[in-house]
């Protein structure tokens, strides 16, 4: 077959990007760590979650030095605990389920988004740096009042969450 | 009466399409620049990022 050379060379060159494209995003899996919402967790009874000894009483808990898990429960139309409080410089795992409906959960303005799935524990890991506010959204239609339910995630620096856990 | 035109036969390889050639480097160009953009600035600098 005759291909002619500039044939040949954008050919070459649309394979390269191909190659660029598919190495940038295995870079951010394999040495940045970036990871995908998976549903390997244990599925639960979603008209039981006040027995479970995670989502009964929805919170933040510290589970080692620096790691933190925080424990939300989205229904129609709160997410709880409302704000969600954790500090700075830490490791914090989201454990979310839903009460009733398919809910989203989407800390605006970053990566940390998932869908919130009745009977489905979503879980995802994040390292919150800086001191800050975030707003965390629903964004699944999940009924009448889905446009007003919203939340807040709060990143204390660690001197004053420390200080807030010991008030308690 | 027209004139007669003369007639031009090149062969394959002889027909280099120059601007067809710009044209694709320059969108090869553009996407490599915004997909640098998107996934290096808007993507990974969009913390909280999801690492577990």
């Amino acid at each position: 077959m005759d291909i002619h050379n500039y044939e040949k060379l954008w050919l070459v060159l649309a394979m390269v990007m191909i190659v660029g494209f598919i190495s940038t995003t295995t870079y951010g899996a394999t040495a940045l760590g970036i990871e995908m919402i998976s549903d390997d967790e244990e599925t639960i009874d979603p008209n039981a979650l006040d027995e479970d000894p995670r989502f009964s009483e929805p919170r933040v808990e510290q589970v080692g030095e620096n790691e933190y898990e925080a424990y939300v429960v989205a229904r129609q139309f709160v997410f709880e605990p409302d704000p969600i409080t954790v500090p700075a410089n830490s490791t914090v795992t989201f454990y979310i389920t839903s009460a009733d409906v398919i809910h989203g959960f989407e800390v605006v303005g970053t990566n940390a988004n998932t869908m919130v799935i009745p009977g489905e524990v979503a879980t995802l890991t994040v390292e919150p740096n800086e001191p800050g506010e975030y707003g965390i959204l629903c964004n699944e239609y999940c009924g009448g009042g889905h446009h007003v339910m919203e939340g807040k995630l709060v990143v204390e620096p660690e001197a004053e969450f420390d200080r807030g856990e010991a008030d308690e | 009466m027209a004139e007669e035109q003369p007639i031009r036969e090149i062969g394959h390889d002889e027909f280099d399409p120059n601007g067809t050639l710009a044209l694709i480097l320059v969108y090869f160009a553009i996407l490599t620049v915004m997909w640098i953009f998107m996934y290096f600035v808007e993507f990974l600098g969009n913390d909280l990022t999801v690492i577990g």
